[in-house]
């Protein structure tokens, strides 16, 4: 999943003010404790997303990661419900069945359990999503730009820029030595062999890596790189970013109030 | 612009000096190629310029050096790089930024320009260097060639009186070779100072004022003469080859790499003689395309035989397919559509063809394993429980001496020779060797050029990319690869 250009509301908006959204956002991913509530506020978070025009392979992802949560958080809590009270929906095994029902105490589905795996789900649900709005519609260089002007050090963000340059072609390689192991022989089936591939992976994996970030460590030196930079890159705080954060904190006081001050 | 007065260095893990006493001045304007074998100096010499010794890479360093007034010894890198622009070999590793504008005013940002300062050096930059129309592309698309001109332009842009470029082009095909000799021009012709080190340094004897020779960390300095040059050349190469100069047949400038009675040239003259192939394709393809994701074709119908015996050059640019179409024939990438048939076997998954087919990827460090020599040979071998004379194998390439060395600790061109013995002691039929050449000196290459020479004596198949023209003609076939489609197939008898 990385950034595609197009030109939406969201894309306009200034990096900073969506990683300040996202902040309040995943506040009240963590406040909010009823189903409906946090259904609202995936329902709006997928409206967002909408928004951003994302091809549709990533809709069909973002769905389908939902669905399985969902039923996974569901099912394994329906019947795995811990806490009390909690009320049976129905039972698989009685508590009075030979052998099986003394050893469990009885296999019951629970209606708390449901809403909590559900509650749990739409958690999940809503953080993916907001991280998928900021990757998609934010440049990565903006992005790191925004973080760079709420406080992060200039040389932690030229780190991130630099593993998101380097991340895919690390990859590539990883892939590339896999297929030299199998075509020397290396068997790479079953755990043995997985773990075979494993060992042999990594140590060509590290040392070229190594004599990489040598190279790219001289190359950056010799570009005058010291931690100190005037960047051409700028960020615009426009009109449309002061009422996203501010409908964003009005929300969130709202959800607060409602929420400790009864 | 730069004078040097005996400048010796020792790195902190060497026991003796890598360079040695030197003295030499620059004029501005100069334009110095730096020739020598791998490990001569070259490169040291230029991180004794512009500050990364003794700034970043400790050692021992005595001797004066001034580069326009100021000294590396005395000033930061970041201080240096003002004066002094440097551009390495591997171009992917110079590039920091996402977008192609954003790494050219990355230097300018980092010597902390006025914003409107940093704007202007990076446009005329974008211009100058011919990247205007991909100013907005992502960095990680570009084209070798195209790499490497960001990488210049980046430095560009920062305004240094002085390049220095350590072996820019080996990473390049023709076109991008082609390109950053024009570049190279336009820098000279706007007076700046460039020292350039390379090993295939052909292309720039038309420019190059002075050649300095480096050996054992010594130069031997003069001012240009091709006849000087071919005698220099004689003594950096072929030093272990005793054999005659004619400077009367030398002098063409594409014939200095293999002359005749060197070691190289024999072995093309012995291609002359060919095996006659046998009768049935050891690989078939019919109509093969291949796509990577659902973009355009990189291979479109392609048609091909390959008999057994065969030594076959693939050529091309880079990004005409010619990877590609090697890991189809290794069975690594299977086609979209068409056929390819491994000895009678359509279309076979790459587990088919272990131990018959034999595969060498670019880098060499991707392919070694093991923690010794020795064990890196016999790998494969012991994978697939097949017998193997080790010592032939360590013998090929003179490693008898290394065979306990850890294969990470040895020289580039050594890695890269261990990487193809050891695909080559799992003997499979087939050997296919993805641009073999790129970062091996002379010696190397023709212990390279022994070891095809003996396997095509053993009827083995051998299939190789390459872009180096001399190469080239090493092989007894060359198919030739253009807009993803087979542009010639030439077999020379």
């Amino acid at each position: 999943m990385k950034y595609i250009s197009k030109a939406t509301f969201f894309h306009r908006l200034d990096p900073r003010t969506k990683i300040l959204m996202s902040l309040i956002c995943a506040c009240l991913v963590v406040i909010l404790d009823t189903p409906l509530s946090l259904f609202s506020l995936s329902i709006v978070l997928f409206a967002v997303f909408l928004s951003i025009k994302p091809p549709l392979s990533y809709i069909r992802i973002i769905i389908y990661l939902m669905g399985t949560t969902m039923i996974a958080a569901v099912i394994s809590q329906g019947f795995f419900y811990y806490f009390e009270p909690r009320t049976p929906i129905f039972t698989v095994v009685p508590s009075n069945t030979r052998f099986f029902g003394n050893l469990t105490g009885g296999i019951y589905f629970y209606k708390e359990g449901v809403i909590y795996g559900a509650i749990q789900s739409m958690r999940i649900f809503s953080a993916t999503l907001l991280s998928m709005v900021i990757v998609v519609s934010t440049y990565p260089s903006d992005l790191i730009l925004g973080l760079k002007k709420l406080g992060i050090p200039e040389k932690l963000g030229f780190i991130i820029t630099v593993s998101i340059r380097f991340l895919p072609t690390l990859g590539e390689e990883a892939k590339r030595i896999l297929i030299a192991q199998k075509l020397r022989g290396l068997r790479l089936k079953g755990i043995c062999g997985a773990l075979n591939g494993f060992r042999f992976l990594l140590q060509p994996l590290i040392i070229d890596s190594l004599r990489k970030a040598k190279r790219i460590a001289l190359a950056a030196e010799v570009r005058g790189f010291t931690g100190k930079r005037v960047e051409i890159r700028s960020l615009r705080f426009l009109w449309a970013d002061r009422v996203v954060l501010f409908i964003a904190f009005l929300t969130m006081l709202f959800v607060i109030r409602k929420m400790f001050c009864p | 612009m730069i004078t040097i007065r005996g400048l010796t260095y020792t790195y902190p893990e060497g026991n003796y000096p890598v360079l040695k006493d030197i003295d030499l001045d620059v004029e501005q304007g100069e334009f110095v190629l730096l020739v020598g074998a791998t490990g001569s100096g070259k490169s040291t010499f230029l991180y004794c310029l512009n500050g990364l010794i003794p700034n970043v890479l400790s050692g021992d360093l005595v001797g004066y050096i001034k580069v326009n007034g100021l000294s590396p010894q005395e000033s930061s890198v970041a201080e240096m790089s003002r004066i002094v622009g440097t551009v390495f070999q591997n171009p992917e590793s110079q590039i920091f930024m996402l977008k192609v504008e954003d790494d050219v005013a990355f230097g300018c940002e980092n010597l902390l320009m006025p914003r409107e300062e940093s704007i202007r050096r990076r446009d005329i930059a974008l211009k100058d260097m011919g990247l205007m129309d991909a100013r907005y592309a992502d960095t990680q698309n570009l084209s070798g060639g195209m790499k490497q001109r960001l990488a210049i332009g980046s430095i560009y842009a920062m305004g240094p009186k002085v390049f220095l470029f350590d072996e820019p082009t080996t990473d390049l095909d023709s076109k991008g070779r082609g390109e950053f000799l024009s570049i190279v021009k336009k820098l000279k012709g706007e007076g700046n100072t460039i020292l350039l080190a390379e090993h295939q340094y052909e292309d720039f004897l038309s420019i190059a004022e002075r050649i300095i020779v480096f050996e054992n960390g010594k130069i031997s300095n003069g001012s240009f003469d091709l006849k000087k040059m071919l005698l220099y050349k004689e003594k950096i190469s072929y030093r272990k080859h005793q054999c005659k100069i004619d400077t009367q047949t030398a002098v063409p400038v594409q014939r200095i790499f293999f002359r005749e009675g060197s070691e190289p040239y024999k072995y093309l003259q012995v291609q002359e003689t060919e095996h006659p192939p046998a009768n049935a394709p050891i690989i078939d393809i019919k109509e093969l395309t291949f796509s990577y994701t659902n973009k355009k074709p990189v291979l479109e119908d392609i048609n091909l035989e390959i008999n057994k015996g065969e030594l076959i050059a693939v050529c091309g640019d880079n990004g005409s397919g010619k990877s590609t179409l090697l890991k189809i024939m290794a069975g690594i990438l299977r086609p979209d559509k068409g056929k390819i048939s491994f000895f009678g076997c359509v279309n076979p998954a790459i587990e088919e063809l272990i131990g018959k087919v034999g595969f060498l990827f670019q880098n060499p460090d991707e392919q070694l394993f093991a923690n010794s020599v020795e064990e890196e040979i016999i790998f494969g071998p012991l994978q697939l429980k097949k017998n193997v004379d080790k010592e032939q194998y360590l013998k090929f390439a003179d490693f008898d001496s290394l065979k306990n060395r850890h294969p990470q600790t040895l020289s580039r061109g050594q890695r890269q020779l261990l990487a193809i013995l050891s695909v080559l002691a799992i003997e499979p039929s087939i050997l296919i060797l993805d641009e073999p050449t790129t970062g091996l000196d002379y010696d190397n290459l023709c212990i390279l050029f022994r070891i095809i020479s003996m396997l095509t004596d053993e009827e083995k198949t051998i299939i190789f990319s390459t872009h180096n023209m001399n190469v080239k003609r090493l092989a007894d076939r060359v198919i030739l690869l253009k807009n993803n489609r087979i542009a010639s197939d030439e077999i020379y008898k």
